[in-house]
Formats: C-alpha cells, sequence, structure tokens
C-alpha cells in the first residue's frame, strides 16, 4: 500500500456522460469494501498493481507468442493449440507487471497506476475546458471513500479550481470520513442495495448500517448543499422485490429524499471477471424484466419519489 | 400522464426545478412526404447512367466553330450541349431538373481526359472489359452495391467500375472522344510537362502513386458557387448587361495590354451561356406542358401546369417565390456542375441567400413551413443524384462515389450577428426527415449562433445520418484573413466564407439582394476551385521513400534520387525528409500542375462559373483569368499525416533518443512486415487482423516497442510536438510556392478516401500500421484504438498547433449512440462539439452508429441500402463504399462513454 498523498486509480474516462450532470471526467479508485456478487469492475477490488489480461484482445489465433518470455516468475504458459494462459497464484503475486510492454495487442494490461494530487489535477485541468457548463468530475471505484485521506486534499484542489464535483459511492464509511469528503461534493450517488441487512450482507459481503445511518445524517446536515440521488443497481432475485422498494420509499419519505436512480442489472462486467482468472457467479442470472422495472417506477412515483431508469435522467 | 411528467411535477414539488428539461426521450423525427418516399426509392433502384447527349452537342458546336475565340467557343458549346439535353420530369415531382436525361446521370468530358475512353475504346467496341489505366486507378477500390455499375450486363457496359452506358452509345463516345486525342488538356498538358527536364520524376511520383492524381482530372470544383446575378436579375435582364458590358468593352483594353481586351469576349461568352442555360430551363416548362396535355389525372396535370409556369418564369425572370428561386439555384448548379468533371461544387450558405424568398412567401401567406420543408426534401434528391464522371480511381478512391455538394448553415452575416435564419433550422429538419447523402451540411459554429440551432444541429447528427458536420467560424474567418490578406481580404468577406467541397474553406462576399422591397446582403462564393495544386500526396509513403533512399520497393521506381546519407541524427532524417524529398516534391509536382491548369484555362476557360462568382461580371474577366475576387486558392492535400507522425515519433523514440534498435533493425523490421502476413494476403485492411508468419517471433519485440511508442492523440507531448513542428515546417513551404494564378500555396489536410489507395502502397510504417492497411483517416483522427486516454486527450492533442494557419484539419469521430440517448444526450453531444471548437478544432463530424450494424452491413449490404456513414469530409451510402474504407470506418473508435 502506498502512502496517503499517493491515489491508487485504475481509470480516468473522459466523456463520461452517465455518471453526474453532464460531460465529466471520471476518476475511478481502486478497492472496495464490498464484495458484491455481481460487480461490474472486479479489477478495482486488488488494492496493488496488477494485470488484467483480455483474452478476446489476444491475437495468439493468428499466430502472436509474443508474451511467451515476457513474465519472469513464468505465470504466462501456453497450451498446445498455442494460446497463452496466465496463472492468477503467481500472476497476483507480482506488482512489477513487466509483461505488459510484451504486447502489441493491448491484451496484457496493468491495472493500476500511482498518482498524485498533482498528477490527477493535471488531467482534470486538461479536460476542465471540455465539461461545459454543469459538467464536472466524478469520483467512483471501486470506493473512493476508502482513499479519503487522498480525496481530501484532492476534493480541496477541485473546489479551489470552481469544479463541480460529484462521487459514485457506496457509502461505507466511517461517519468522520463520509463528512470530511462531503463536505466538498456538489452531487453524489449512494448506492442503497438492499434494506434488508442480512440480505445486504449476503450479496455485498457487509451490512448496510453505517450506509443508512450515513444517508440519514447527510439528508439532515446543515452544511450539505449538494443533490443527492439514491442508486440501486437492481438485479433480479436480490432487490428487485416490491417489498424492498416500500422500505426504500419509507427511508426516503423519513428523511426528505426524493430522488432514486435504478440501474438495469448488466453483465458487461463479466469478461473482466474472466480476465482477473475469476469465475463470475451471475453468468446466467440476474436479468431484470422489463416490466418488473416499470413496476417499481410506479410504485416509487405514487409515492412521490422522482425514479429514473437507467440513463433517462433529467441531468 | 406519463412517467417523464410525473417525475416533473415530484420535482417541482419538491423544489427542484427542472422545468427547461421537457424531454427525457429524443423527440420523434418526422416521416418525410410522401413525394419523396416515392422519389427516393426510385433512386435507390437507379443505377449509375452515362449518356452521350451533352458530348455529342458540344462536340458538334465546337467543330461548327471552328476559329472563334475560344472563349466564345467553348460557351457556344455548352449553351447547345445543355438546350439539347433532353429534360426529364417524373410524376410527383416538384422540384424540376436533372444534371443529364437520366435520374442518376452523368457524362464524359473527353475535352478534358479522352486517353481513358481511347485506350477503352478498342475493348468496348468488342464488348470486353477495359483494363484500368493508371497506377492510382489499378490500386482504387470502387464499393460493389448500390447504384454501382462495376461490370458489364445485358445491353449496358461498364465504365470506370460505376457507370453504365447503352452498348448503343458506345461508337458515339469512340468518336468523339477520338477527336480529343491530341487535343485534350490532358495530353497538352503532358506534352508541355514532357518537355521539362524533371518530367521523369514527376512520373516517378505517380507510377509509385506516391501522389495521386492530375489537376484536369476535376478542374473545378471545391469552391462556392454565388447566385447572386440570377437571383438579383433573371436571365433576360442579365442578357441586356451583357449587351451593355459588349458594347462598353468590346474592342477597349483599358489600362491592361495583356487581358483588357478579353473583357469584351468574356461578356459575348456570359450572354451566350445565359441564353443557353435560359433554353435549356425553358425547354422543361415546354416539356411539362407537353406532359400535362397528356395527363388524365387532374391532380398530377394541375402539377404539370405549376412546373411549366415555374421554369417559364425562372427562365427570363427574377424569381417571385421561394419555390421559384430554389429551383433557379439547382439549374445553376446543374449547369456549373456540366461544365467540367466536377466534385465539391457547394451550395453555399442557402438558407441564408433564400430567406428573403421564404420570408415573402409566409408573410403572404402563399405557402407554410411544412411546403416548404417538402420541396427542400426533394431538392436533397435531386442534390443526391449528382454524379460525377471520371476514372475508377477517382470516382472510387477519391470520392468514394460522392460529389460532395455542400450546404453550409451558420455562421456570421455582413454585420457581424449571426446569420441563423428561419429557413435554416427548416433546412435541417428536411436533412433529418429526408435522408439522403446530398447536400451534406456544415455548420459554421460562431459563439453567436442560437443555442437552440446547435441543438437543433446535434439533434440532427444523432440520427446517425454523418451530417451536419461542426466548422470553427471564428477559425475560418482567421484563416481568411490571414491567407487572402495579400488580396486585400477585408472582416466582411471573412464572415462570408464556407467550405467549397467537403471543408475546403472558401473566401465568399456579401452582395445585396433586391427584392420584396428591401435589401438583403447574401453570401457567395469569390473564389476559383480549392481543388487544384499538388495533391494527395502521402505522406508516410514518403518517410518510407527517406528510409529506403528513394527507391520504391513495391514498383521498383527510383522515385527520388538516392541521398546515401547514413540518418545518423534525428534532425538529419527530418532534414532529408522536409528540405530534400519533400521539397523537391513540391517543386516538381507544382510545376507540372500549373502546366495542366493553365492548359485547362486555354482550352477550356470557364464560363458559366464565371457568370457565378463574384467579381467576374463586374470586372470583365473570367476565373481562369483571375475574374474572382480571391485566387490564392490552389492547394497541397497531404494524406496520412498522423501515420506519418506516429512514425517520426516511434523512429524518434526507439532508433534516436533511446537507441533501443538501429535504424537498420528498424528498416529490416518494417520491409518485412514485422513477420506478419500483408493486407492483400489476408484482405483485411483495418489494422486489427495481423497474421504471423515464421518470421513473427523475429521481430515481436521491436514489433511490440513501435506499437507502444507514443501515439498521437493521447495530449503526450512527445508525440504532439512532432506535429507541432510538422505543421509549422510545411506553412513557410506553402507561402513559398506559386500556383498558376501566381499565389501562394496552403495546406489541404483531408484524406477524402484516398487513405485507402495509399495506405495500399505503403510498406509496414514505423508506429506499428501493417504493409497495405488503410492510414488513419483525415489529418486529425487518431490511428484507430491508439487514443488510449479518451476524447478530451484527443482534442488537447488536436489543437497543439493554431488551425487558422491551414485551409483546415479534419476529425472523425464515432460515438456510440447510447452515449447521447434522450435530449440530455443531445445536450451531451453539443458539449463535446463545443469543447473541440473552444479549443480552436477546425471540423468535427460524427458517426453515431455503432461497429456492429456496420459489420452486418457489410456482410449483408442489401439489408442495408439506406445505411449512411461519414467517410471524411461527406456521408455516403455505405453499400456504395470500397472494402478497404469500410473496414477502416468499422475499425475507428467508438466513444462509448
Amino acid at each position: 500500500m502506498p502512502q496517503d498523498n499517493i491515489g491508487m486509480i485504475f481509470d480516468i474516462q473522459s466523456y463520461s456522460v452517465h455518471d453526474g450532470p453532464g460531460c465529466r471526467t471520471n476518476v475511478f479508485f481502486v478497492g472496495c469494501p464490498l464484495q458484491c456478487r455481481w460487480c461490474a469492475n472486479p479489477e478495482s477490488w486488488m488494492v496493488k498493481k496488477h494485470l488484467m489480461f483480455a483474452e478476446r484482445t489476444c491475437k495468439w489465433e493468428q499466430g502472436c507468442t509474443a508474451c511467451r518470455d515476457a513474465c519472469p516468475n513464468g505465470s504466462i504458459k501456453f497450451d498446445e493449440k498455442g494460446q497463452p494462459h496466465v496463472d492468477w497464484i503467481l500472476c497476483n503475486k507480482c506488482e512489477t507487471i513487466e509483461c505488459e510492454s510484451s504486447c502489441a495487442a493491448h491484451a496484457l494490461k496493468q491495472c493500476v497506476r500511482f498518482m498524485t494530487v498533482e498528477d490527477v489535477m493535471k488531467i482534470l485541468m486538461r479536460d476542465y475546458p471540455n465539461w461545459g457548463s454543469n459538467g464536472g468530475v466524478t469520483f467512483s471505484g471501486g470506493e473512493p471513500l476508502m482513499h479519503h485521506k487522498f480525496l481530501d486534499p484532492l476534493l480541496q484542489e477541485c473546489r479551489k479550481q470552481q469544479m463541480h464535483t460529484a462521487i459514485e459511492t457506496s457509502g461505507f464509511a466511517s461517519p468522520e470520513v463520509f463528512e470530511k469528503i462531503f463536505r466538498n461534493l456538489n452531487f453524489a450517488f449512494i448506492d442503497v442495495k438492499n434494506m434488508d441487512n442480512e440480505m445486504h450482507k449476503w450479496g455485498t459481503g457487509v451490512s448496510n448500517e453505517p450506509i443508512l445511518h450515513n444517508i440519514e445524517t447527510l439528508a439532515h446536515a446543515d452544511w450539505w448543499r449538494g443533490r443527492l440521488v439514491l442508486r440501486q443497481p437492481t438485479i433480479h432475485g436480490f432487490n428487485d422485490s416490491l417489498e424492498n422498494a416500500k422500505r426504500v420509499i419509507d427511508f426516503m419519505n423519513k428523511n426528505g429524499l426524493y430522488e432514486i436512480n435504478l440501474l438495469r442489472f448488466h453483465r458487461m462486467g463479466g469478461t473482466k471477471w474472466e480476465q482477473l482468472g475469476k469465475k463470475y457467479e451471475y453468468d446466467d442470472h440476474g436479468d431484470m424484466p422489463e416490466e418488473r422495472m416499470l413496476e417499481l417506477q410506479e410504485l416509487y412515483l405514487n409515492n412521490d419519489i422522482a425514479c429514473y431508469i437507467g440513463e433517462s435522467t433529467p441531468f | 400522464m406519463d412517467n417523464e411528467a410525473k417525475i416533473q411535477e415530484i420535482l417541482k414539488r419538491r423544489g427542484l426545478d427542472v422545468s427547461e428539461v421537457t424531454d427525457f426521450a429524443d423527440t420523434e423525427v418526422k416521416e418525410p412526404s410522401p413525394r419523396f418516399t416515392k422519389l427516393i426509392n426510385i433512386y435507390y433502384a437507379m443505377k449509375n447512367s452515362i449518356d452521350m447527349e451533352y458530348p455529342y452537342w458540344y462536340n458538334r458546336t465546337w467543330w461548327a466553330n471552328e476559329g472563334d475565340i475560344t472563349e466564345i467557343r467553348r460557351a457556344k458549346s455548352e449553351a447547345a450541349a445543355l438546350s439539347h439535353m433532353t429534360p426529364t420530369i417524373l410524376p410527383g415531382e416538384l422540384i424540376f431538373g436533372n444534371k443529364t436525361r437520366n435520374f442518376r446521370g452523368a457524362f464524359c468530358f473527353p475535352w478534358v481526359d479522352a486517353s481513358f475512353f481511347n485506350a477503352a475504346a478498342e475493348a468496348m467496341m468488342a464488348g470486353v472489359d477495359a483494363p484500368p489505366v493508371s497506377a492510382a486507378d489499378a490500386v482504387s477500390v470502387v464499393g460493389a452495391g448500390g447504384g454501382n455499375v462495376t461490370k458489364d450486363y445485358g445491353n449496358i457496359v461498364s465504365i470506370a467500375q460505376k457507370f453504365g452506358l447503352r452498348r448503343e452509345e458506345v461508337p458515339c463516345l469512340v468518336k468523339v472522344a477520338k477527336y480529343w486525342d491530341n487535343g485534350s488538356v490532358e495530353r497538352v498538358s503532358a506534352r508541355l510537362a514532357e518537355t521539362r527536364p524533371d518530367y521523369q520524376k514527376w512520373a516517378g511520383y505517380r507510377n509509385s502513386v506516391l501522389v495521386m492524381f492530375d489537376s484536369w482530372a476535376i478542374p473545378q470544383g471545391r469552391e462556392v458557387i454565388n447566385y447572386y446575378l440570377p437571383l438579383e436579375y433573371g436571365f433576360d435582364k442579365i442578357v441586356e448587361l451583357c449587351d451593355e458590358k459588349i458594347a462598353e468593352t468590346l474592342g477597349e483594353a483599358g489600362d491592361d495590354g495583356v487581358l483588357g481586351m478579353s473583357r469584351g469576349y468574356y461578356y459575348m461568352a456570359c450572354k451566350e451561356i445565359a441564353l443557353g442555360v435560359s433554353k435549356w430551363i425553358e425547354n422543361y416548362a415546354k416539356r411539362a406542358e407537353f406532359l400535362a396535355a397528356r395527363e388524365a389525372d387532374e391532380q398530377q396535370k394541375k402539377e404539370y401546369l405549376d412546373i411549366a409556369e415555374v421554369a417559364h418564369h425562372i427562365a427570363h425572370k427574377q424569381p417571385a417565390s421561394f419555390r421559384q428561386a430554389l429551383n433557379l439555384t439547382l439549374m445553376c448548379h446543374y449547369g456549373v456542375v456540366n461544365e467540367d468533371p466536377h466534385s465539391g461544387q457547394s451550395i453555399g450558405r442557402l438558407g441564408q441567400i433564400l430567406q428573403p424568398f421564404y420570408e415573402k412567401d409566409i408573410e403572404e401567406g402563399v405557402t407554410n413551413d411544412e411546403e416548404v420543408i417538402e420541396l427542400l426534401e426533394l431538392y436533397r434528391i435531386k442534390i443526391t443524384a449528382i454524379e460525377c464522371f471520371a476514372s475508377s480511381g477517382v470516382t472510387g478512391g477519391v470520392l468514394s462515389g460522392n460529389t460532395f455538394n455542400n450546404l453550409s448553415i451558420g455562421g456570421l452575416g455582413y454585420n457581424g450577428l449571426t446569420a441563423v435564419t428561419p429557413l435554416e433550422y427548416l433546412i435541417v429538419e428536411a436533412g433529418m426527415r429526408g435522408k439522403t447523402t446530398q447536400p451534406t451540411l456544415s455548420l459554421l459554429y460562431d459563439e453567436k449562433t442560437p443555442e437552440d440551432f446547435l441543438l437543433k444541429v446535434a439533434s440532427c447528427i444523432k440520427l446517425g445520418l454523418g451530417y451536419p458536420a461542426i466548422m470553427n467560424n471564428q477559425g475560418g474567418m482567421n484563416y481568411m484573413l490571414r491567407h487572402y490578406h495579400p488580396e486585400g481580404m477585408t472582416i466582411y468577406d471573412a464572415r462570408a466564407w464556407c467550405p467549397g467541397g467537403c471543408l475546403e474553406s472558401s473566401p465568399g462576399c456579401f452582395q445585396p439582394l433586391h427584392y420584396n422591397g428591401k435589401v438583403t446582403m447574401i453570401p457567395g462564393g469569390a473564389g476559383p476551385t480549392a481543388g487544384t495544386g499538388i495533391h494527395f500526396t502521402g505522406m508516410p509513403k514518403l518517410l518510407e521513400l527517406v528510409l529506403t533512399n528513394g527507391y520504391d520497393k513495391r514498383t521498383g521506381i527510383q522515385v527520388f534520387q538516392p541521398h546515401n546519407k547514413s540518418l545518423d541524427t534525428y534532425e538529419e532524417l527530418l532534414d532529408v525528409y522536409y528540405n530534400d524529398y519533400l521539397q523537391e516534391l513540391l517543386e516538381v509536382s507544382n510545376r507540372m500542375n500549373n502546366l495542366q491548369m493553365d492548359t485547362h484555362r486555354k482550352i477550356c476557360p470557364i464560363v458559366w462559373a464565371s457568370l457565378l462568382k463574384a467579381d467576374c461580371f463586374k470586372v470583365g474577366q473570367n476565373q481562369s483569368h483571375l475574374g474572382a475576387r480571391y485566387n490564392g486558392t490552389i492547394n497541397f492535400e497531404s494524406c496520412g499525416t498522423i501515420n506519418f507522425i506516429n512514425s517520426l515519433a516511434s523512429l524518434k523514440k526507439n532508433v534516436y533518443d533511446e537507441k533501443k534498435y538501429t535504424l537498420e533493425e528498424m528498416k529490416d523490421a518494417m520491409f518485412n512486415n514485422f513477420g506478419f502476413k500483408t493486407a492483400f494476403e489476408t484482405g483485411v485492411f483495418s489494422p486489427d487482423r495481423r497474421e504471423a508468419t515464421e518470421n513473427a517471433p523475429k521481430y515481436e519485440k521491436i514489433f511490440a516497442d513501435c506499437v507502444n511508442a507514443p501515439k498521437y492523440g493521447n495530449a503526450d507531448p512527445y508525440a504532439d510536438d512532432i506535429l507541432y513542428d510538422y505543421e509549422e515546417r510545411m506553412l513557410p513551404k506553402m507561402l513559398a510556392l506559386r500556383s498558376y494564378m501566381g499565389k501562394q500555396y496552403y495546406m489541404c489536410q483531408i484524406s477524402v478516401s484516398t487513405h485507402g489507395p495509399q495506405g495500399a502502397i505503403t510498406l509496414a510504417t514505423a508506429d506499428g500500421r501493417l504493409c497495405g492497411t488503410t492510414y488513419a483517416d483525415a489529418s486529425m483522427s487518431p490511428a484507430p484504438t491508439t487514443d488510449k486516454n479518451g476524447i478530451y486527450a484527443l482534442f488537447t492533442s488536436a489543437t497543439c498547433y493554431d488551425h487558422a494557419m491551414c485551409q483546415n484539419s479534419q476529425m472523425n469521430v464515432k460515438i456510440h449512440p447510447s452515449a447521447i440517448k434522450g435530449t440530455q444526450g443531445t445536450h451531451k453531444l453539443l458539449d463535446v462539439y463545443r469543447a473541440y471548437m473552444r479549443k480552436g478544432g477546425f471540423h468535427i463530424q460524427f458517426n453515431v452508429t455503432s461497429s456492429k450494424v456496420l459489420k452486418e452491413a457489410q456482410a449483408k449490404p442489401d439489408d442495408y441500402r439506406d445505411l449512411m456513414v461519414r467517410v471524411a469530409g461527406f456521408t455516403q451510402y455505405w453499400c456504395e463504399i470500397g472494402k478497404p474504407i469500410q473496414d477502416e470506418v468499422i475499425f475507428r473508435t467508438e466513444y462509448d462513454a
């Protein structure tokens, strides 16, 4: 683990258009205290430099063998067809990732970059003129709150530059950390994955109590001037019951919250599990029936909560 | 109440005002008019056809007037040719006129270029396929679908792999072409060129396809028509004005002992051509009356009679309605594109030019917006059907079958305020409903452009039609003031610019139109073609020749004298590239093109287009005699800029800075295609296919280092500084050249479709691009998959130099439709194009189609007859584009956010 003034970032995406108001630059941190079974960014779990292997981009079928000696630990092995495979037990111990430069197809990719506040600000300042009047920067992950010691000075720099700042978070952090970071934010998405604590623990590995507590604090805090939108990755069989929705509605109405964004479960992250050598449990289930999405939206709307589905948002 | 309305209400009650966001979902685009649908379906079914009516009458009249002053003789020939063509009117048409008697017709211009037909004559008479005659044709691939006639069938002979000619007209073609065997522009200029001691050098550039095309191949076009005179006066009055001018100038030289006498001839020619065009339009009136007399259906009968009335009126007088004015501009346009082989004849800022006519009709209640949109939809079909006949290398290789009749919107008016008119909203709307490839639309983006107009443009782009393209208005004006300063460019004229052709910034001016009891300053073109000069030069190919000591390994031609330098330093490499080889290429090519274009102006003085260009009529000189207000319009066309920049970056990094490899090792790897099969062996021209040979392991490390070397498009100063240096080095070279107009050159940085054929003749390059694969398109698009840091980083790289130094730059971007869905998506698309404009980017255009759809369309072209994509500066039907360019478009980086 590097020092506090170094951020561990696995991607910075520009022209990010579904992660807050307007056009944005999205900074993805690595590491997450949750381990969601359906996660779309599993490469963000490992809090160290590591490798991702994009098998579909690999040119082995066209006769490429360029990586055969690229790993000094011998973790890349070729089968009898000539296809390379990564020995993940060996590979995940490595933090030097020498093999990356051997690949001309960009199939071997180092996932994590170590960056200083200045490094990130340089990119944000470069992107700043592109955002338009209501865009800005979004911090995402992984879990950005895990990196509060780095994120705090970074956010202060952003505020100094009068950038619009947003976060996508699980909300899982201590109240002190939560407040410190949220004081410098203009916009937040916080996930409410399941109102039932046992189900929450089953799906994500952690309790939902600190999350709900942080949301309540925020909803009543006099220092919060930003806009809060709750989010729910909606997964069939896990959290798409009307019962769960009713509990979310009660919670929101009790706290004066009125915006929620339901994100249909998608399997785009599936290949990343493969690329990291992991088995993806949500390979064949979890898809949301369209009628259920509409039914849920209807329920929220009838209870005075603005409910957006997917990318159809008013921002 | 729908869910969206409920959300609005909840948010409002909760105190969050989102009233400016009216719809989350995209509003549906209305269906085109039934007339449009009927006529576009006829268009889809039509084949590209050439016929001999025009060339026959041109030649016959040319012979009959032997001995006349050339300019007048030519005017008589053109007038006779136009006024003898069969006028075709289809039932259901409201806007009349065609380029030829055919719906999708063209014809050959043997007075410009006859060798192509003469070489093919024997084969055509015998009924067998003729081989392509030039090196460029041999490497150009024409799309096989749509209206292209790539092979003979039945009674139809395929010409230039694109057009069909009825077999019974072949003898006429052979006879007409034979006459010009010795006297065409091509032949006369070739004889002059061969006299020069450096002719063999030129031949080497051409035969290696380092430089594509001759200037005579398309001697006009890539300019902006000026419709002012016909719209202000009408033809009868123009003829009167000619008579006055003839009386005033014929026999008078004024103070000009060289060209002063020509003024009288110019006005005589103008009179001939004005009468010819008038008669041609009148023929449509007669035809319509003829059809009406035989029509049983009352509605159709009335429509024919309406056409007759419009045609009769505009054959003589200033138009008196919007419909008349629109149809008159169309007929003027056809006249121009029938004068010479043309591409990129731009309509200009039509919505500003015709606004006074539209405004009067609306005021008087004689029409409404829906009717105007219908007319504009029908106009789109007419412009789409304009074909240009040239050799296959030109029609397939350069044009991809498109003729780039560009219509501009936006920009600033004479008074420096936004020029956007109510009619321009309808032009965009017609382009959204009536989906056709032409006219492509170009927005002149200015900070003064109304926001709702910018959003309207964004919603049109979202339909995936490839238009409008976005041009930087202030950048264009800056370029005008900078480049045409020696010719007296003013801020007022600078405001009248717009692209001529795809994106060739062309000078213009405003003139006072008297109509509806008031005076309106309307814009129009004020410079001749910006499409001649030194044609598409493969910059990566030139670098290859520096590395091979001037020898072309593909053809075995010693293109340049060996430099015999060891190229020990990066500076020496650049020195040989810029100061030896490129300098020689520019000087030699300039002379050859000057000879070609001077021959053109002597044999084919520009007659009709010279009436439609400020200030020819005022000064009494045609365009060939510098009659236009601005004449520094001749250019150097570069191709493959980004592969060249990336190759230099790789050589600098791997050979010179880090010394990982010697230059010999690098060359060995490149000449062996890094151990991969070539694109010709695999049949795939995009860079995602690289099949290893047994040599691959030998080169895999150097290949990875070449691919991983710094690349343009990532905001990496290592590569971007090389681009900056390139632009700064090129500008003074351009300003030092002198065209046949006696003016300086500029850089024209569009690839059109030449990145296909020129990629095909280039070996592997140091950036890791393999032999034969297509170059990166345009001049600002990143090489596919090499831009790793997102679109904002790409914008940063692209604007590392001042775009106003050059006539243009070009950026193609592919966005996945899902990224810009809904009205919020429209705003976000505006945000992204505005961001690039604010950075000083000159041009950006979008393909909003997923690669998946394109791949399906490549596999099943028949199911995608109406699919359109943006290629370089134009939109084209997917099925009419050659495979190498299809591969390239599929493989462009897709921004899906």
